[in-house]
């Protein structure tokens, strides 16, 4: 078995020399073995935290969920913008993915033009990795149900539910409360400016924000706060699992509700009808808003899908121009609605409103003839007839007499020539001039002066003299007030939080009985059976009655006084038509003003009839004017006289006679 | 010839049943419960399943435990024998590789004969083992520790690495010639040849890693140096592992819930990374009991290499312990980033049958070394004969 030739020496130096190296060996594999074990107690023991950390931004992503958009309720609660469910395709671009190929997929199961293709493989391709981009939105019921059966297969597809804006009156608050539209990259260029770090939200594909109006000013309020949807993903980002747990809830935006009354601004857009114009409505003691509406206007639902170009070259070319917030921005001259405010100057001025003027229909003045609208004049007239009569000689006189400045300042207090804060942007405070404003805006020191030649014109409220209609129907709620220098209110409340009244404010600084000389005007042209709008102003509410000033303001010089109206005119060049009006007359509770654009008529004949069915739908709403319309009639005294006569109050009038329980009318949708 | 009980009797020791007595079954324990852990990771790295990893896993182990048993009864004299012709045959494969062998991901490693597909490099780290033994079985200490003789043996190694670094498969490459480096070492070589052989290795690693390597296996090395400088490219596999072990902590986040691996954020979760799942899972508590039974098979094996009497039986166990304790460290180091990602699994732990069977042959001859500790290994006629 072994041969001899074995040298023992030689074998025990050999397994000595192994055994040593052994031991070497089994040394080294220790210390290794050690050192794995001290990097196991750093990685785990030491650093453990920070890798459970790692693990779980690898295990886990947040979602954003965005919230629900607060609501826009009018003053009663009724919705005027809110959310409707909207069912979105969305495809994020993930690794090594065929853009092209799932676009060509998606087209089979959803109409894609090949415009929109090129448009969208763009899109995908330029958004960063796993930012999803939102390919159609607005599918159907049956579009959704085929994507969502097939996404598992498509990478990168999803379909989901999110919610869209949605305004149930289409256009009728469209300026007011405007509308919302998709971010874009000013949106986050301007957040990015103005130093805070732009919203995730802003991000979030199909996201939008607000544009205009009510939606663009309480922006940040009505967008709430985003949540997060807790998700479990495995390294190719495909959701795992969901953990309802880890989620974070999304706050809703706040409710914001305003003073308007959705009733009155339908009933204002219906009797609008083509019209181009505004009407605004005040409560004349709180100085809540209940309509302000401007025609023609805008299908606010369009503006959030996104218009097309020839849409908007549409709407933005019409010579009506539905885009422009008349009620707020479009300012002109008041014509003959600024009459009261210069007789609240007359006599504050010391003017004594029983010296009477005499109107021939023209004054001769400077080296040019003052038409008065009326050709034959009116003849002698005291303010209250010039009121009545809107006669134009006597108020060229009286603002002669009185100067610019006074006027001017009695214009402010009225509240011309100033923005109100009443929540929105996009007011234009229009122009009251005098001698100040002379200095200021001309260069040339022969023009800095006032020409006595600018009186007359201001006196009737043309010349340099512009507002607008909320800067009327404020003017007009201050003088039936009487007593308050009423601010208007648009923003009831935000999330249930009352924002200030409009009463909240100091005095007006005139006298009882000069506003009353000025007031018993205004009663007199509608309730005078020789007033200017007498026809036009009758309620038929019984003893509820309406008190007005109208005012025709020329675009342009005329030859002739008789071209103004004529239907021959091009629309353009048409004169405007204004009423002012409040009510009821003993008690006034609401005040307004009509504005029609190129009415061509006279500002009774255009205006008036409107603002007298807008005055009654605020009236019939009104509790306590039903009431006291509704209220049986009273006991009359037993009187023979009376008895005989048949106990009828109220005026007697042409128009319809008073109902007893006049309908209310019905809510447009 | 020894002196012990009754098995002192002539022949007594080559009956079966008493080679079989004289395994080490607490070392064959030891590694079933290695693969038994592998296994069980593999179940729940599959989400609770016992496809498409842990039933081959288990069959497998079961057949080559089997073969391990079978080769522990084979007579040393006959390893002896065959380590030559093991090696030459292992030789000629993996010349057959280069010529003929089929290509997968980038690296010619697989040899098909008939339905036997499989990678001869896995041959020849048992054939190294076996040649490089019987090669110093008949080389005197004073020719082992520095002599004109040791280019015999630095042939044996290069020969088979050159070939295998040019499939490429650096990692099988480095551990053929670590093994043999190790035999050599065992074997007695002079420390001052030791010291030049480190200067002219760590001299000769630069160029090697700036022109010979591929583009991948020197990104593999950068990124390594600097694992966070490519967080979702190559240091992808790297931190992965880490944020894995680490996440894992004191006593894991328990079976099946370890996300890292479950979400797939872990490469390669069931082969080499299969340490990294284990760690999830079982904390620093499941991966010290690990390194601790890998500890214990090394430090067995290198026991049952030093009582035996035979110089051949002695270097073939150890260069069998020295592959498998490279394997365990450079798999380990690996994982828990401090080395470069080179594809060393770690053995019987994770998925993988060329591997297990390499490691189970290798024990088979640990255990036959074990068997036959007391039989003569003649010193044949000359070194190479």
């Amino acid at each position: 078995m072994s041969e001899p030739t074995i040298f023992f020496s030689e074998v025990n130096e050999k397994q000595g020399a192994f055994t040593r190296r052994a031991f070497l060996m089994g040394g080294l594999t220790g210390a290794g073995l050690l050192a794995l074990t001290g990097r196991l107690i750093h990685l785990q023991l030491v650093e453990a935290q920070r890798y459970e950390k790692l693990a779980q931004s690898n295990q886990f992503n947040f979602r954003l969920v965005p919230p629900p958009r607060g609501l826009i309720l009018d003053r009663n609660g009724v919705t005027l913008a809110s959310n409707r469910p909207n069912f979105r395709l969305l495809v994020s671009r993930e690794a090594n993915m065929d853009v092209e190929q799932t676009v060509a997929d998606l087209a089979t199961l959803v109409a894609i033009d090949d415009k929109k293709r090129e448009r969208l493989i763009r899109d995908i391709k330029r958004a960063p990795k796993k930012a999803p981009v939102q390919v159609m939105e607005d599918m159907s019921w049956e579009e959704f149900s085929r994507i969502n059966v097939r996404a598992p297969e498509l990478a990168g597809v999803t379909a989901d539910m999110g919610e869209v804006r949605v305004y149930p009156y289409g256009g009728a608050f469209a300026h007011v409360i405007g509308y919302v539209a998709r971010v874009n990259d000013k949106d986050i260029e301007a957040a990015r400016k103005a130093g805070i770090s732009p919203d995730p939200l802003l991000y979030n594909p199909g996201f939008r924000i607000g544009r205009q109006g009510v939606e663009k000013a309480l922006d940040v309020e009505l967008r709430g706060k985003a949540g997060a949807q807790k998700q479990e993903v495995d390294s190719q980002g495909r959701v795992v699992r969901q953990d309802p747990g880890g989620d974070i809830p999304a706050t809703p935006g706040k409710e914001v509700r305003l003073t308007l009354d959705a009733d009155i601004q339908n009933r204002a857009l219906e009797v609008m009808g083509e019209e181009s114009g505004a009407i605004v409505l005040m409560d004349c003691r709180t100085g809540d808003l209940l309509c302000m509406a401007s025609t023609p206007s805008f299908d606010a639902n369009r503006f959030v899908k996104g218009l097309s170009g020839p849409e908007y070259r549409a709407l933005a070319g019409y010579e009506r121009k539905p885009l422009l917030d008349k009620a707020l921005y479009g300012t002109y001259a008041p014509g003959s609605t600024f009459k009261p405010t210069v007789a609240l100057a007359a006599l504050e001025a010391g003017v004594d409103p029983d010296t009477r003027v005499v109107c021939t229909g023209g004054w001769f003045f400077g080296n040019r003839t003052f038409h008065c609208w009326k050709p034959g004049g009116h003849g002698s007239q005291s303010m209250h007839e010039a009121i009545k009569n809107s006669c134009d000689v006597y108020f060229y006189q009286t603002a002669l007499k009185i100067g610019p400045d006074i006027i001017a300042r009695t214009a402010r207090s009225m509240g011309f020539g100033q923005v109100f804060d009443i929540g929105i942007p996009g007011q234009k405070k229009g122009l009251v001039p005098d001698r100040a404003w002379k200095k200021r805006a001309f260069k040339d020191p022969r023009n800095q002066v006032w020409f006595p030649g600018e009186s007359p014109s201001y006196g009737i409220g043309q010349g340099a003299l512009t507002v607008n209609a909320l800067q009327l129907a404020v003017m007009t709620s201050r003088l039936a007030n009487g007593r308050k220098a009423l601010n208007p209110r648009l923003i009831k409340s935000v999330g249930g939080i009352d924002r200030p009244h409009g009463d909240a404010v100091p005095d007006l600084p005139f006298s009882q009985e000069f506003l009353d000389i000025v007031r018993g005007g205004m009663i007199a042209v509608a309730n005078d059976p020789t007033g200017g709008a007498y026809r036009q102003s009758q309620l038929g509410l019984g003893d509820i009655l309406m008190a007005g000033k109208t005012g025709t303001a020329q675009v342009r010089s005329y030859d002739k006084a008789a071209s103004r109206k004529s239907a021959s005119v091009r629309w353009g060049l048409k004169d405007h038509n204004l009423y002012i009006a409040f009510a009821p007359i003993d008690a006034p509770r609401y005040a307004m003003s009509v504005l029609i654009e190129h009415g061509g008529l006279a500002g009774a004949t255009a205006a008036a009839p409107r603002a007298r069915e807008v005055m009654r739908v605020a009236l019939l709403k009104d509790p306590e004017i039903r009431a006291r319309i509704e209220k049986p009639l009273p006991m009359p005294e037993l009187d023979e006289a009376s008895l005989a006569e048949g106990a009828a109050p109220g005026p007697a009038v042409d128009g319809p006679p008073p109902p007893a329980a006049p309908p209310t009318p019905e809510p447009r949708p | 010839m020894t002196l012990s009980g009754g098995l002192t009797r002539p022949g007594e020791r080559d009956r079966l049943i008493v080679k079989f007595t004289e395994i080490d079954w607490t070392f064959c324990l030891i590694l079933c419960l290695i693969a038994g852990a592998g296994g069980m990771m593999m179940f729940s790295a599959a989400e609770s399943s016992w496809m498409p990893w842990a039933a081959p896993h288990f069959i497998r182990f079961g057949v080559f435990f089997v073969m391990m048993i079978v080769l522990a009864m084979v007579d040393l004299r006959v390893w002896f024998a065959a380590a030559y012709p093991i090696y030459a045959v292992a030789l000629l494969l993996l010349v057959g590789v280069e010529l003929v062998g089929d290509a997968a991901k980038g690296a010619q490693r697989w040899l098909e004969l008939g339905p036997v597909r499989f990678q001869p490099s896995e041959v020849m780290k048992v054939g190294i083992v076996l040649a490089l033994a019987r090669f110093y079985h008949g080389l005197s200490a004073d020719n082992a520790r520095m002599s004109w003789w040791l280019l015999a043996p630095l042939l044996l190694i290069g020969a088979p690495t050159l070939l295998v670094a040019h499939q490429p498969d650096l990692g099988t490459a480095i551990l053929i010639a670590a093994t043999g480096l190790a035999i050599m070492m065992l074997a007695g070589l002079s420390w001052r040849l030791i010291g030049a052989g480190v200067v002219l290795g760590v001299g000769a690693a630069i160029p090697f890693v700036m022109f010979v390597l591929h583009d991948y296996q020197r990104q593999r090395i950068l990124t390594f140096l600097d694992p966070e400088s490519d967080p979702k490219g190559t240091g992808y596999h790297i931190l992965q592992s880490k944020i894995a072990l680490g996440a894992g902590g004191l006593l894991g986040k328990g079976y099946g819930l370890g996300s890292q691996s479950q979400l797939d954020f872990l490469p390669e979760k069931h082969t080499d990374f299969m340490f990294a799942t284990l760690a999830e899972e079982f904390g620093f508590a499941g991966c010290f009991s690990i390194l601790f039974l890998y500890g214990a098979i090394i430090f067995m094996a290198l026991r049952t290499a030093s009582v035996s009497h035979s110089h051949f039986g002695r270097l073939s166990a150890a260069g069998v312990t020295a592959t498998f304790a490279l394997y365990v460290l450079i798999n380990g180091a690996m994982v828990m980033g401090l080395a470069p990602v080179v594809g060393v699994p770690m053995p019987l732990l994770s998925y993988g049958g060329t591997v297990m069977l390499t490691v189970m042959i290798g024990f088979g001859l640990v255990q036959s070394v074990r068997v036959h500790r007391y039989s003569e290994v003649t010193s044949g006629r000359g070194a190479l004969m």
